[in-house]
């Protein structure tokens, strides 16, 4: 940080400048805004059902009411979403990410028949809305026979997961010298050694920004899951929320450290990771 | 390496994986959700029936609902691409003077963003709740009970009320690509225009405006693509109520189909969001194919 004694200055100038200091209140102003819910949902799980009704929505919980945590983790089943989640998460990602690098590699360094209609193909899965095909995607998986199961679960998320992924990967792949690949290939290095040993090292900064942004994505993922995963021991952490808000609502305790338990995950690992997501997020939106 | 593949052998083995599922459980429902638009079919019997185009005669002439999830979709969508993006894109000009807590402050906006679009919806409710809620608590400790609503169950805001939760989600993306935009955005030439004595509203309009107009192009036209799919947070906020005031197209087809067992119907509504999607995107990745080629 470069601290107040630098700040609210024009560059190459030596006086405040007013209208900084303006302009800084009033984004400290949008930022109160901005973590109020926050402060708001955190305060309401600390406290039990009769001081969230008895007192101010404003006031900070007096005695801290631990028990809505333990009571929501049982009443949620929270063992189990949490466990399907991590499950999920941990085969999802990383695979994912290795099936999309190796297509990457494929269709940015090797010449393929069709290689460009291909990865056209791909690219237009980037916007394509899954949204609207929950239904035949439900009938799909089902013709499988892999309703309420992981693989079921996984393999269209890892569907959806490929064209982003190709498409960053693609683009970070293609800039690599020539002459790098070309050495190891003289030297009778076949395109699964030059991918492993080459070309995934270099890309380890790129793969980790798409892991961290793949890890909230499936993490948070909801409507897929509403439609797969049906049976409430297969639930993930979201759908278990959903559930706990329909059945609970008026326990706003438990409900509110239900949400806080849901949350805390993914913001653990962007306050941890946070300039992976936007390394992650620009490079694909925005090349200069 | 004893046996060697030829090298296009070797690529199709490479991208085979990645391209068998995308295939298989990506486009392939796509494709099916058109052809299933002109069967009649309740999702368990074996054989669908083919019934050409009266799914969508349905959908236009016989569902009243469909043309107020239109109507809320559009709404949705110029919402989405005026608010988010325009409070984003004043933010990061704010974050990128030279400002105390700036690292700070964007991760705090940022950070709606990569919570669970369902958790924002739940978050929300709560805050909406009639009678201990964050929102009517303030109006009462400001002395405005006048303004009390049930924000969610009041048929003429609810749809607002869940955009401004939508916003409080969204502002952070715009934030961040606007940020990484203008942090491109040639400093010597900013620097030159000063000491030609351009004034702080020319370097703007002059020389920071035109640097940004790939990033509000991108911003825009990803609001529009998100927005148009919503459906998490309808689900999770008001399911559509009260009185299908904030019905969506994203969700009306889920419905359709997953609940009323309509698949025709549903598929019908879901071709017609997929189209209004793909003449978006397919102008928008000839733009950036172009754009990328001229400017390397």
């Amino acid at each position: 940080m470069n601290g107040f004694a630098r700040a609210f200055r024009q560059p190459g100038l030596d006086r405040v400048d007013p209208i900084l200091v303006i302009l800084w209140v009033a984004l400290i102003v949008v930022a109160i805004v901005w973590i109020a819910p926050f402060v708001f949902i955190v305060f309401t799980s600390l406290k039990a059902n009769s001081t969230v009704m008895g007192s101010s929505a404003f006031a900070p919980p007096t005695s801290l009411e631990w028990r809505n945590f333990a009571g929501a983790w049982a009443r949620g089943r929270f063992s189990t979403t949490v466990f399907n989640s991590a499950v999920i998460t941990t085969i999802k990602v990383p695979l994912g990410l290795l099936i999309s690098a190796m297509a990457a590699y494929a269709l940015s360094r090797i010449r393929l028949p069709a290689g460009r209609a291909i990865f056209l193909l791909v690219l237009f899965g980037t916007m394509l809305p899954f949204q609207v095909m929950l239904a035949p995607l439900f009938t799909l998986v089902n013709s499988f026979g892999l309703i309420n199961t992981k693989v079921g679960i996984i393999l269209p998320y890892l569907a959806f997961g490929v064209p982003y992924q190709v498409f960053i990967l693609h683009g970070f792949f293609g800039e690599v010298p020539k002459e790098l690949s070309e050495a190891a290939l003289v030297d009778g290095a076949s395109h699964f050694t030059i991918f492993r040993r080459i070309f995934l090292p270099i890309s380890l900064p790129v793969l980790a920004a798409l892991l961290i942004l793949d890890f909230v994505a499936t993490w948070n993922e909801f409507a897929m899951a509403l439609v797969i995963l049906q049976d409430n021991s297969t639930w993930t952490l979201p759908l278990g929320l959903m559930s706990f808000q329909s059945q609970f609502q008026s326990d706003y305790g438990q409900l509110n450290a239900a949400i806080v338990m849901t949350v805390l995950p993914a913001t653990i690992v962007y306050l941890i990771f946070q300039r992976y997501f936007v390394s992650g997020l620009t490079s694909g939106a925005i090349k200069e | 390496m004893s046996i060697r593949i030829s090298a296009p052998t070797q690529g199709l083995v490479l991208l085979a994986p990645a391209l068998l599922v995308y295939c298989v459980f990506a486009v392939y429902p796509m494709l099916d959700v058109a052809a299933l638009s002109f069967m009649k079919w309740n999702g368990l019997s074996p054989n669908a029936q083919f019934v050409g185009l009266a799914n969508y005669v349905q959908v236009f002439t016989q569902d009243p609902v469909f043309w107020q999830a239109v109507r809320n979709t559009v709404l949705w969508t110029v919402m989405s691409v005026i608010f988010p993006p325009a409070i984003g894109f004043a933010l990061a000009l704010a974050l990128n003077q030279n400002i105390p807590g700036r690292s700070p402050l964007r991760a705090l906006f940022y950070l709606p963003v990569i919570i669970a679009p369902i958790a924002v919806a739940t978050i929300w409710r709560w805050m909406y709740d009639p009678f201990f809620g964050l929102f009517n608590a303030t109006l009462t400790a400001l002395g405005l009970q006048g303004l009390i609503k049930d924000w969610l169950g009041d048929r003429n805001v609810a749809l607002y009320a869940m955009f401004i939760a939508s916003v409080w989600q969204t502002v952070g993306f715009s934030l961040v690509l606007f940020l990484a935009g203008l942090q491109n955005v040639s400093q010597t030439l900013i620097e030159a225009s000063r000491i030609d004595g351009a004034g702080r509203f020319e370097v703007f309009r002059y020389v920071t405006l035109p640097a940004l107009r790939p990033s509000i192009t991108i911003v825009l036209i990803l609001s529009i693509i998100n927005s148009l799919k919503a459906f998490d947070i309808v689900y999770g906020m008001t399911g559509g109520g009260p009185a299908q005031s904030t019905q969506m197209l994203a969700l009306w087809a889920f419905t359709q189909a997953m609940q009323l067992g309509d698949f025709g119907h549903g598929a019908a509504i879901s071709v017609v969001l997929l189209l209004i999607t793909i003449s978006i995107v397919i102008p928008y990745l000839r733009w950036s194919r172009t754009h990328r080629e001229t400017n390397p």
